[in-house]
């Protein structure tokens, strides 16, 4: 037997009327995922000290424009925070190994 | 109809053919025993098709499939539990025949009844510590003078968050030492993922406890009195159970 | 807010949530590999992989 039972595939299903919001509701969720991934991965290199001032400057203004951005984007759609439904739990867990 | 196999439930100890006339078995079929001993194998003839190894392989990854089984498997190891020390077996058990049934109760003799002395007159309970969904929301946007602020002030939100998760777990561990007292045996599990369990919150705590029937009454007077003890959690405790993390007989 | 721990009523209590039968029931945990099919009028289209995806992001961090 394989090493974990999956519950696979979830499946999304659309019409063409709820398609646009379905996608955008998904895309939002994995940029928000990768936008917290990179959030912490920055905050490892600032406190492991290898970056020079102008690289921790230039890190944590792209960050903050990006989660700007994000919030705007998410409100645009009408979705809150808990609508794209991330917990890093077991993702988060996955990056401190 | 295709070869057959024997899907086991559980073992048990003392039971009767009268006493399981009732139980009704997968896909509404019947429950046979295999004895060996005193020990008592509950299983179920099964098409191979289904249950063998190709179709297990097909079916374990069919959620609805999955489910069915689990509720059926469930149902039989309950209705056992309720009237005789059971030892319940990993889902789709399967033998070819009774005699590999009896071979393996025989091979496991001892594993089997030190199981079943560990849970007779007990039951499962599960109890799980989480956090309020106040404490998970993430915070606003800082408004930073600088990259490196913003930095530090989102260093400082992962910091009250690490902070708040630690006073979480402070308190399940607080919760944990009250009940060990009135138990038998406990067991932690791992902290279930929300996508699966469906729970608002950060699970800290998932734990099974073996409580004798006889101080059920007083381990759910303390799960209580730690739930007003602890408003900051969800202290979320369901039972009672048959002993499923007490005595699982499966390959180890 | 003060909350019953313990579900008052013995039926609701006493019920198994899948998820807790299937971590007890089977030997390895249930996981969401975390990958999404997309569906468009009934028809399959598309299947997201978001863990390799994950994986290659951390690969280059």
């Amino acid at each position: 037997m394989t090493d974990g039972v999956r519950l696979l595939p979830q499946r999304l299903e659309t019409d063409p009327e709820s398609i646009q919001r379905d996608l955008m509701r998904l895309v939002l969720t994995i940029i928000e995922l990768v936008r917290q991934l990179m959030e912490k991965q920055a905050l490892r290199r600032v406190d492991a000290g290898d970056l020079t001032d102008d690289q921790v400057e230039a890190l944590g203004t792209g960050l903050m424009h990006l989660e700007n951005a994000m919030r705007e984007l998410r409100e645009q759609h009408g979705l809150t925070q808990s609508d794209l439904n991330i917990d890093l739990g077991p993702l988060g867990t996955l990056l401190a190994e | 109809m295709g070869e057959q196999g024997r899907y086991l439930y559980a073992v048990c100890r003392g039971l009767t053919p009268e006493a399981v006339d009732g139980i009704v078995g997968l896909s509404g079929g019947r429950i046979d025993l295999v004895m060996e001993g005193d020990l008592v194998g509950l299983v179920s003839p099964v098409d191979l098709d289904e249950y063998g190894e190709d179709g297990l392989r097909r079916n374990l990854e069919r959620l609805d499939w999955l489910e069915e089984a689990a509720r059926g498997h469930d149902a039989v190891v309950q209705a056992a539990a309720a009237i005789a020390p059971t030892a319940p077996t990993r889902l789709a058990t399967i033998f070819l025949d009774d005699e590999g049934v009896r071979r393996r109760l025989r091979e496991r003799r001892d594993a089997i009844a030190a199981a079943l002395d560990r849970v007779e007159g007990h039951e499962e309970w599960s109890v799980k510590v989480l956090t309020r969904v106040a404490d998970t929301e993430p915070e606003p946007v800082p408004v930073a003078s600088s990259g490196a602020d913003y930095l530090r002030r989102k260093r400082e939100q992962q910091e009250a968050r690490f902070a708040d998760d630690h006073d979480a777990h402070f308190v399940a561990e607080r919760v944990h030492d009250a009940l060990v007292p009135v138990v038998s045996a406990s067991r932690r599990l791992s902290p279930q993922d929300p996508r699966l369990a469906g729970h608002e919150g950060t699970m800290v705590h998932n734990a099974a406890y073996l409580v004798h029937r006889d101080r059920s009454g007083e381990f759910v007077d303390r799960v209580q009195e730690q739930s007003d003890a602890y408003p900051g959690v969800v202290v979320d405790a369901r039972g009672p159970w048959p002993p499923y993390s007490f005595a699982m007989l499966d390959e180890s | 807010m003060s909350s019953t721990a313990v579900a008052p009523a013995a039926s609701d209590n006493r019920a198994i949530a899948l998820v807790d039968l299937l971590d007890r029931l089977l030997g390895t945990g249930v996981v969401i590999a975390g990958d999404v099919v997309i569906s468009l009028a009934g028809v399959d289209l598309v299947e997201l992989r978001l863990r390799a995806l994950l994986r290659t992001i951390e690969g280059d961090a």
